[in-house]
């Protein structure tokens, strides 16, 4: 970016759609060559737009190792995601960031880390399964938990085989409504949490969890029962944010903006505050 | 560095018309009661420097009601047509809640990582004129929230009503300079003004104290109010509020806004700031069907408690002040009558109002 844009916080730079990767019925990855990469940490989000029309933010999907190659894999759901949903490669978006603190990579030497993902909440966490994967000789143990309504809305389905066969990863994935054929498992994301205790050992464990909230409560809660404390969760609190930084109100919780503060929140700060799920 | 000179009333007009700014505001005298507005002259008589504060707050000056943040076509971001707009300019007949205001803006907008280049612009172009308050609004409680009816910093020039002229209290370098230029209109103050100016103030913070009612945000009140989240007894002012957030636009610490884009010309698009307001229920709505993304405060009785808490609660906690400066205007803009030192009272048992 350059330095006028830095200057001020609310303007965009204009970058060109590279690829669009339809991922699911309902989620798609808009992919970007930027000519400046856009560092980021895992979990740190970025505001993008549509021209004259608006922007939301999002998490990046792709690696922060590679800032030049920016992916954003986005729900088809309100105004704006509708319209990015009918762009195609080589048009025009608005992109602001990276806002936020990011996941707490550095907490993660020497442990086991459990990755939870409902739907699209799978894409933050990809970002976060990248830098996990380039420094697998420094955790003990990486175990990924994903879910989805149904087998089509299962989001990177290409990366599943790669994720199983790593030695110190572990791969598990439910869908809600099997259809005729699935031999998977069947159930909401928390009913493969029951074996947690004998994959991981628990008091040396992060959990992270990225989904739709009432996933995130019950993960939460399902965490709790299972040994985790507080400290150890962390959910991705992607609420509403318009500037990214802290100053525009709209996303806290308590006294912490999840833009600013977050958006990943440890359970730990955000448990005793009204309208936390 | 504080110096404090006498002006006659005469004096005093020279000494404003010293200012200079290529814009002047200030608190005027209206049927209505005080207002901020433009100034084509300053002339003392018309600045009104003995009436209570303005129903308005200023914070308008700052963070105007809807600005132009950035300009982008599809060439990128247009650094020259994004930038501050406005030379400088100055704002006369403020009070100590509005500076108290400021200093509490200034965290929001020019700390953290990211600062407002905007409000910056705004803040480094401005000339601040306070005055004390000789007359006290029914609804001021200043002294309630830490506050004075007096200004002791953070202002360029503060000045004092007095019966035969005005203290004009020097703040700054920039005041300093006014003061230079109108300089053969001013002379020391006697030790009978300086007094008078004490004894003005007291009465002022007595009468302040009187109508608040023994009520004051403590740390305790402040321990008290968090202790209730959750329990929607911090709600109960919903009954009464019918979600029109003037109590957040005439708020001078309000400061929530939002950014939308639009199409600004054939080739270019804006990016435009406004005030929102956390009372609004679209405020915090997220996208997608109803229900399936919840709105985190989907009811009034969780919007109200929360705007409560930010003042008195989270405020403290993110930097340092409360969000309430204890002007009162909240208390006659609210169409539902909601009296936010009542509600004060009946959170924290003190009956003593």
């Amino acid at each position: 970016m350059t330095q006028a844009v830095e200057a001020n916080p609310y303007a965009p730079q204009v970058a060109r759609l590279s690829r669009v990767i339809d991922e699911t019925p309902t989620i798609k990855t808009f992919c970007f060559d930027l000519e400046q990469p856009l560092e980021f940490r895992a979990g740190q989000f970025v505001q993008l737009g549509v021209p004259g029309l608006g922007e939301a933010p999002f998490t990046p999907s792709s690696s922060p190792l590679d800032p030049q190659h920016l992916e954003v894999t986005v729900l088809k759901t309100g105004g704006v995601t509708e319209r990015l949903h009918r762009m195609a490669e080589g048009e025009l978006c608005t992109l602001r960031g990276p806002y936020g603190k990011g996941y707490p990579v550095e907490k993660l030497e020497g442990k086991d880390v459990v990755v939870v993902g409902g739907g699209v909440g799978l894409a933050p966490l990809r970002a976060l399964i990248h830098v996990l994967f380039s420094m697998t000789d420094r955790l003990n143990k990486v175990v990924i938990k994903n879910g989805a309504r149904e087998s089509a809305e299962l989001l990177f389905r290409n990366q599943y085989a790669k994720w199983a066969d790593h030695d110190k990863v572990a791969f598990t994935m439910t869908i809600d409504n099997p259809e005729p054929g699935w031999d998977g498992h069947v159930g909401v994301v928390t009913t493969i949490l029951d074996n947690l205790p004998n994959e991981v050992n628990v008091p040396n464990a992060y959990a992270f969890s990225c989904g739709p909230e009432i996933m995130l409560r019950f993960v939460t809660f399902a965490l709790l029962e299972k040994g985790f404390q507080p400290e150890q969760i962390y959910l991705s609190m992607n609420r509403r944010m318009s500037c990214g930084i802290g100053k525009c109100g709209r996303c806290n919780i308590g006294p912490y903006y999840l833009c600013k503060d977050g958006p990943d929140m440890c359970y730990a700060q955000i448990k005793d505050y009204p309208n936390v799920f | 560095m504080s110096k404090t000179l006498f002006f006659s009333e005469t004096g005093l007009s020279r000494l404003l018309e010293a200012i200079q700014a290529s814009e002047v505001y200030a608190a005027v005298r209206r049927e209505q009661g005080p207002e901020y507005s433009r100034l084509q002259k300053v002339s003392e008589a018309e600045v009104a420097l003995r009436q209570p504060r303005p129903s308005a707050s200023p914070k308008a000056f700052l963070q105007p009601a809807r600005e132009r943040v950035a300009v982008y076509s599809a060439a990128g971001f247009d650094a020259d047509a994004s930038r501050p707009v406005g030379g400088d300019w100055a704002l006369v007949g403020l009070r100590a809640c509005d500076l108290a205001a400021i200093a509490y803006l200034d965290k929001v907008f020019r700390e953290g990582d990211f600062a407002d280049p905007f409000y910056e612009a705004r803040r480094q172009a401005e000339f601040l004129v306070s005055v004390d308050c000789v007359a006290v609004h029914e609804n001021c409680f200043c002294t309630a929230v830490g506050g004075r009816p007096f200004a002791e910093s953070g202002f360029d020039l503060n000045l004092t009503p007095l019966e035969s002229g005005y203290l004009v209290e020097v703040g700054s370098e920039k005041g300093q300079e006014v003061v230079d230029r109108a300089g053969d209109a001013a002379r020391e103050p006697t030790d009978d003004e300086m007094r008078q100016r004490e004894a003005a103030r007291q009465q002022a913070k007595s009468q302040v104290e009187e109508q608040s009612g023994g009520l004051r945000v403590t740390e305790q009140v402040q321990a008290l109010l968090a202790a209730k989240q959750g329990t929607g007894e911090l709600g109960e002012m919903a009954s009464r509020c019918v979600e029109c957030a003037a109590c957040t636009f005439i708020c001078p610490t309000c400061h929530c806004f939002y950014l939308y884009d639009q199409v600004g010309g054939e080739e270019n698009f804006e990016r435009v700031r406004t005030w929102d307001s956390c009372i609004l229920g679209d405020y915090s709505r997220m996208a997608g069907p109803a229900g399936a993304k919840p709105t985190p405060r989907p009811s009034l009785r969780n919007r109200c408690a929360n705007r409560l808490l930010h003042k008195y609660v989270f405020s403290p906690q993110q930097y340092g002040m409360l969000g309430c400066t204890g002007c009162g205007r909240c208390i006659e803009a609210c169409c539902g009558k909601i009296d936010i030192r009542e509600v004060l009272r009946e959170l924290t048992g003190d009956t003593s109002g």
